[in-house]
């Protein structure tokens, strides 16, 4: 997942910079945060889409995780950890603003937050079609639960075992999230196309 | 099968692993193809965001800042230092041992014995004594060790007997600090590389490379 996962030499750094950053080594700290910056700030500007809550969501994640180090024993993978941190933060600053956050269970979902079962009379194929931005700016519009599942999945690249670890629910929960997070995106980028074609 | 028995099947369906009577459906469903075509496009375009760049510099100031501040990040004392970034918890005695033993080669050129006519070391202990004081006495395996050495290459032996006991010494300075502090995870990590280092010396003594 991570390049300290991928490489070697970099998982053995990324355990050398945690022992030394228990005994307060700046260089150690800086050294983590490095390794990791991009795919939380990736995770938190995706829940967020603004680049500025991004920015203070990444740094309330890593102080959160370095306020923590002395208790980290390597029970999980430190990536794992850090990123369960972030999806925290995120999760609770959408609390925060009274954004309503849909929670990881099926039964809770809302009437209007479920993707509508039929897309009658649009017959508008997506494969081949589908820009970043268009893409970008339909899962802004996803309700923050489904958004969640979607970005750690299909954007940042976690099995949904590690998600379900992360967000704390179940392997099958976030398979059927993810699920449906993909059809509300179907069905806001095919009602998006429609609502273009027929301006005129 | 129905499609919507199939979209109920897709959550737990990825690609290479449906059953038959899905990828049967899937054929002669022209609606459930379209569907799942979709749902492909989707998520292989999503991976394209996943680099969004670098959260600004400001982010890791605010981060230093805040950390120091609450003494989390603290600058580590001389022992701690030395610990941590001279001696290092993982290293590899392959690259080492060359290192050390042009240090010792060097060491050996430095020293001189305590004799007339001799240079005498500035603020070397002067006396017996003093020497005696300074150094534990070395131990059997030391003096095997020594042994060992002073057959295979004389001129070696007072390196490697003066740089035992140096890291004997080394080694009782750190047991004294883990035990004036036995909850200084510094001092244990300290009285670590101390173990190290004289395992370091005992490699480089067993190495046949050396003269």
């Amino acid at each position: 997942m991570t390049d300290a996962r991928k490489l070697k030499s970099d998982k053995l750094s990324e355990a050398d910079a945690i022992e030394r950053a228990k005994l307060g080594d700046p260089l150690a700290f800086e050294a983590l945060y490095n390794l990791h910056k991009r795919r939380v700030y990736s995770l938190c500007l995706r829940m967020t889409a603004n680049t500025a809550a991004a920015e203070d969501l990444t740094q309330e994640a890593f102080l959160q995780l370095f306020r923590k180090i002395g208790t980290f024993r390597g029970e999980s993978a430190f990536s794992t950890w850090l990123h369960r941190m972030a999806v925290n933060v995120v999760l609770m600053q959408l609390r925060k603003k009274n954004l309503p956050v849909v929670p990881i269970d099926e039964t809770l979902e809302t009437e209007e937050d479920a993707p509508k079962k039929e897309l009658g009379g649009l017959d508008l194929n997506l494969a081949g079609s589908i820009d970043r931005m268009q893409l970008q700016r339909v899962i802004e519009a996803l309700p923050p639960g489904y958004r969640t599942i979607f970005v750690l999945h299909d954007v940042e690249g976690y099995e949904h075992n590690e998600i379900a670890d992360m967000v704390g629910c179940s392997i099958g929960n976030s398979k059927s999230q993810l699920h449906k997070a993909r059809m509300k995106l179907r069905e806001l980028l095919k009602t998006s196309r429609a609502e273009k074609a027929a301006k005129p | 099968m129905t499609c919507a028995e199939f979209e109920q099947a897709l959550p737990d369906a990825s690609e290479g692993n449906r059953e038959f009577e899905h990828e049967q459906h899937l054929r002669s469903c022209s609606a459930c193809r379209s569907l799942v075509a979709d749902l492909n496009a989707i998520s292989q375009q999503a991976r394209a965001l996943q680099d969004c760049g670098d959260p600004s510099p400001r982010v890791w100031n605010s981060i230093e800042i805040a950390l120091t501040r609450e003494g989390i990040i603290r600058q580590p004392s001389r022992g701690e230092l030395a610990s941590v970034h001279r001696f290092p918890s993982r290293w590899s005695s392959a690259w080492l041992l060359p290192v050390a033993a042009a240090l010792l080669v060097t060491a050996g050129v430095v020293r001189y014995e305590r004799g007339p006519g001799q240079r005498v070391m500035p603020n070397a202990p002067t006396t017996t004594a003093q020497v005696a004081s300074m150094r534990p006495e070395p131990s059997p395996d030391d003096r095997q060790l020594i042994e060992s050495v002073a057959l295979r290459s004389p001129a070696m032996k007072a390196s490697y007997e003066a740089n035992l006991q140096d890291v004997n010494s080394y080694i009782r300075d750190a047991e004294q600090s883990v035990k004036n502090n036995p909850n200084d995870e510094a001092a244990q990590q300290y009285l670590s590389n101390a173990y190290e280092q004289r395992e370091m010396v005992y490699e480089m003594a067993e190495e046949r490379s050396l003269p």
